[in-house]
């Protein structure tokens, strides 16, 4: 009867957690009932049963047979696939299910969050409506990683190659960013994970992230202060009707007065021109550049220039549609 | 042979399997299908094959001693299985990217068990604090929610950023949820007699009307995330693109795009209001041009002439 795929992939798990030194294919198939004894048939065999443990992430180590052979033998390290002790409460575990079913990271329907449960001692209490879903993008999974092995990272960030600590993995605002150490640029960084390309990572323990970072404090991410231009204080007028919506979006840190009509003086620090007359054009008539002077004039050379221009007398050659 | 499910979840569920019964002797049939999601019959078939697991030279001694009585399961001779699989990296991610933002979301119990689950996987997982995810809403969420959860009508001060107006409206607030980084309320409009979506940080105020709604079945309202469709009567308008504003395209739902050598695009693009279409003239600024209709071919001149009038003289009195 031929044995089932289940019971030999078990086996086949049990056998090289529980082995002392790293083993050959030849001592597997020997070890390991159900492979077939033609030499082809079960490396082929051998290869599929390696993706499935790797497709659940079980970590397989490949090492030498010995210092003398080039031939591959493989071995699973208990300290690399036993979850260490995490003593959850029933409470927690429910609580994690409610927070796994309320919140899908992606496309994930549930399930793949709902299998990580059970490593945990299984799926508790009953499953939340969906409240919020995050996006995800492929460069994430290992950004993450890298983060909490403490391996420098490096990756194309917008087809620029960039070398990280990565201290800190954020979302905000529908994005997903990774903050850390830029050793190019010897300062933090920060860096929006969906621009970000084929990471590789380093050795783990690499660096130690500075005490009580906070990932959120070191995000630049209003693009007018995302420049390279010199910094330049600018204090926006914006009235009442988008008072409220500006507070909220700058946060109470950036509120310099309230006016008695109901307006409010807000400062931002620009490093990038263009990106802050987009945003103060968003608010069209409700806000107004009170300062610096540099500022305000640039508005008005840029409003003039529109207000000014030649309108179409008719559709130009080659437009047509 | 009956289709049986693909290998990889099986094994995935009997390594976790394992280790909670041998921690939990006589654990029930009907409580372990629960608890792994599985239906009673498989996880029956697939614990039947563990007594020819184990290590060689498969005696006795050697196998996995699983022993089914009653509905009840014991496992013995499993120490290699003692614990469960680590998690992995997208697994870790995806459960604390789940309990951080559930936290995160006002109202939530700051230091229950979620809270102190949360703190137990990041030390396990070695993310001590540094995964952090911000889905902050202002001041308005929680009545939101509160208003949706008891289905009760209310009436909302709403600033429409499209039209750059405010409104008072009289709204059933059928689910509150967060979708690409905004929290929304999918509600019935009484103003506009029809669904619509209002984004919670332009909602400026919320007030209990005593009333009560019969909420639709949640799976019509969940799948309703598209924040702007192109009605058939909405007006088009044709655009010429210069190359730095070829952004165009990809932001918003073109109907007929054509690229231009330079770089450049010409589109055709639906305005269902007035103040969105302005906003556009005025950021694009040198690198837009309307081509029609005629009547709107001087719509950014117009606007910019009416920000112009801020400027006039001097600041407004600045302190």
């Amino acid at each position: 009867m031929a044995i089932d795929r289940l019971e030999r992939l078990t086996n086949l798990v049990a056998n090289l957690l529980a082995t002392r030194r790293p083993l050959t294919l030849e001592e597997i198939v020997e070890l390991v009932p159900g492979y077939p004894a033609d030499k082809v048939a079960h490396r082929r065999q051998f290869e599929r049963d390696k993706d499935t443990l790797r497709g659940i992430g079980i970590p397989l180590s490949i090492e030498s047979a010995d210092a003398f052979s080039p031939e591959y033998a493989y071995r699973i390290r208990p300290e690399d696939y036993y979850l260490p002790t995490l003593d959850l409460t029933p409470e927690e575990r429910a609580a994690l299910h409610v927070a796994v079913t309320a919140v899908r990271l992606g496309s994930d329907s549930g399930e793949e969050a709902t299998e990580a449960l059970w490593k945990l001692g299984g799926v508790e209490g009953d499953a939340a409506p969906a409240l919020a879903s995050l996006p995800t993008v492929p460069s994430l999974a290992p950004l993450f990683d890298a983060y909490r092995r403490r391996a420098t990272v490096s990756f194309s960030h917008r087809d620029e190659p960039r070398t990280v600590d990565p201290w800190g993995i954020l979302f905000r605002r529908g994005h997903w960013y990774v903050v850390g150490h830029d050793h190019d640029r010897g300062e933090p960084r920060s860096f929006r994970a969906d621009r970000i390309t084929e990471v590789t990572f380093g050795e783990p323990g690499a660096f130690e992230p500075p005490a009580d970072i906070d990932p959120g404090s070191l995000l630049r991410d209003d693009p007018w202060s995302f420049g390279a231009e010199a910094s330049i204080d600018a204090r926006l007028l914006v009235d009442a009707a988008a008072a409220a919506s500006v507070i909220a979006e700058l946060g109470e840190d950036a509120l310099a007065e309230r006016r008695p009509d109901g307006s409010v003086v807000v400062r931002l620090e620009v490093t990038h021109r263009g990106a802050f007359r987009s945003f103060v054009l968003g608010f069209l008539d409700h806000a107004e550049v009170l300062g610096p002077d540099e500022l305000r004039t640039d508005m008005v050379h840029w409003l003039r220039a529109i207000a000014e221009r030649p309108v179409t007398a008719g559709l130009m050659s080659g437009d047509a549609p | 042979m009956s289709p049986r499910p693909s290998v990889g979840p099986r094994l995935q569920r009997v390594l976790a399997l394992v280790p909670y019964i041998a921690a939990h002797p006589g654990a029930t049939i009907e409580e372990l299908a629960t608890r792994f999601q599985v239906p009673e019959g498989e996880l029956e078939r697939d614990l039947e094959l563990l007594p020819f697991c184990g290590l060689p030279p498969y005696t006795p001694d050697r196998l996995i001693d699983v022993e089914i009585y009653d509905g009840q399961v014991w496992i013995r001779f499993a120490e290699y299985f003692d614990r469960p699989l680590r998690l992995t990296a997208h697994e870790g991610l995806g459960l604390l990217a789940a309990g951080r933002a559930l936290l995160a979301v006002p109202g939530s119990e700051v230091d229950g068990p979620l809270a102190s689950a949360v703190a137990k996987l990041e030390s396990v997982v070695g993310a001590r604090g540094g995964l952090a995810v911000d889905v902050s809403a202002g001041e308005y969420l929680e009545p939101l929610r509160t208003a949706s959860h008891d289905h009760e009508r209310i009436e909302i001060e709403y600033y429409s950023f499209g039209r750059d107006a405010l409104t008072t409206r009289t709204i059933d607030p059928w689910s509150v949820f967060h979708a690409f980084g905004q929290w929304y309320v999918a509600a019935f409009c009484q103003l506009a007699d029809d669904e619509r979506l209002f984004r919670v940080d332009r909602v400026r105020g919320v007030r209990g009307t005593g009333e009560h709604f019969v909420p639709p079945p949640p799976s019509e309202v969940v799948e309703r995330r598209d924040v702007y469709h192109p009605r058939p009567d909405d007006p088009r308008v044709t655009l010429r693109l210069g190359p730095e504003a070829s952004w165009v395209v990809d932001a918003y739902p073109t109907e007929l795009a054509e690229e231009h050598p330079d770089g450049g695009w010409t589109v055709v693009l639906a305005v269902s209001e007035e103040p969105w279409f302005d906003r556009l003239l005025l950021r694009l600024g040198p690198d837009v041009t309307v081509l029609g209709p005629p009547e709107r071919r001087n719509a950014g001149n117009i606007a910019a002439r009416r920000l112009l009038g801020r400027y006039e003289g001097a600041p407004n009195s600045d302190a």
